[in-house]
């Protein structure tokens, strides 16, 4: 499998994720975290903010719904969802939390809407993009491939070289016999 | 930097309270969890003892502040309370329940290594 290249398709679409503005610095802040003997720290935290971003989002409708005009509730939920896409670095999605909250502060039922489907549309990109990312990264692991070409990288010099020597010998074995000296 | 600092997290969203976590075993430190303001009170109630504690400001049962005030009131005065929070408007609420310091969220590795070091100092003197 050509490792390199799922690894270039990879940091590919995580630069995109960046330079789309999707993620910010602390989604990299993040990644520090993961380590040896957290290996999917990343990931499961991604799995865990979407369910829960998921879940906020589908209450703040409810509550659209059931207590219109109650901006302070409305507010209240969408403080909560900011800070998670604070804590991941999504930072288009943390926009649109934060367009909501300025809209409850106008108490505009209107632009309360319009900035929750950005928003839901925002949710569903980063979504899909991750979980893109995700399955790349899951088919060329970094330290396994890295590993990987290294010990392939290995075997084949180790088999030049014995292939080589052998050729060597060959030469050399009866020539260096009929030039070795007299006893 | 090594640390055996017992830090209390006090948080009710699971992705902010991982993200946190995993920060302050970055700094080796043992870390006890609370979804909310009542269970961190309680905890002091039974007598833990923690270093270093980062507080939400809305959870649901009891505030981070309203939990800050109890703790206080309790006697612990010693420990390091640090509201974390994204309201713009959590500083003041922190500040004057009692906290130490406030910090908006994001947290990151870069402030909270300060403030565990100062903690650490002020322990070993």
């Amino acid at each position: 499998m050509d490792y390199s290249n799922l690894r270039r398709q990879a940091a590919s679409l995580k630069k995109g994720l960046f330079d789309q503005g999707h993620l910010d610095e602390q989604f990299r802040q993040v990644e520090d975290l993961q380590d040896e003997a957290s290996p999917n720290f990343v990931e499961e935290v991604v799995v865990v903010f979407f369910k829960d971003s998921g879940r906020l989002i589908s209450n703040l409708e409810q509550a659209l719904e059931k207590y219109p005009r109650d901006f302070n509730r409305w507010d209240a939920y969408m403080q909560q969802l900011k800070g998670s896409c604070s804590s991941i670095g999504a930072s288009r999605m943390k926009n649109e939390c934060m367009s909501f909250r300025d809209n409850c502060g106008q108490r505009s039922v209107e632009g309360c809407m319009g900035s929750l489907q950005k928003l839901k549309r925002e949710h569903a990109i980063l979504r899909q993009k991750l979980e893109s990312y995700f399955q790349v990264t899951l088919e060329a692991p970094p330290c396994q491939s890295w590993c990987h070409d290294r010990w392939i990288i290995s075997i084949n010099l180790l088999t030049d070289v014995c292939m080589f020597t052998m050729q060597l010998l060959r030469q050399v074995g009866p020539a260096g016999a009929a030039t070795r000296p007299a006893m | 930097m090594a640390s055996s600092l017992k830090a209390l997290l006090v948080e009710d969203i699971k992705v902010d309270s991982m993200v946190l976590s995993f920060m302050l075993r970055r700094f080796h430190c043992e870390v006890t969890l609370a979804k909310n303001g009542k269970e961190a009170v309680d905890m002091f109630l039974e007598g833990n003892k923690f270093d270093i504690v980062l507080c939400d400001k809305d959870m649901p049962i009891m505030t981070g502040p309203e939990a800050v005030i109890k703790i206080r009131a309790m006697g612990a005065t010693d420990v390091k309370i640090v509201g974390v929070s994204a309201d713009d408007n959590a500083m003041e609420a922190f500040m004057s329940a009692g906290a130490d310091d406030f910090v908006p969220k994001p947290m990151r590795l870069e402030v909270l290594g300060p403030m565990i070091e100062e903690v650490i100092n002020r322990k070993n003197n």
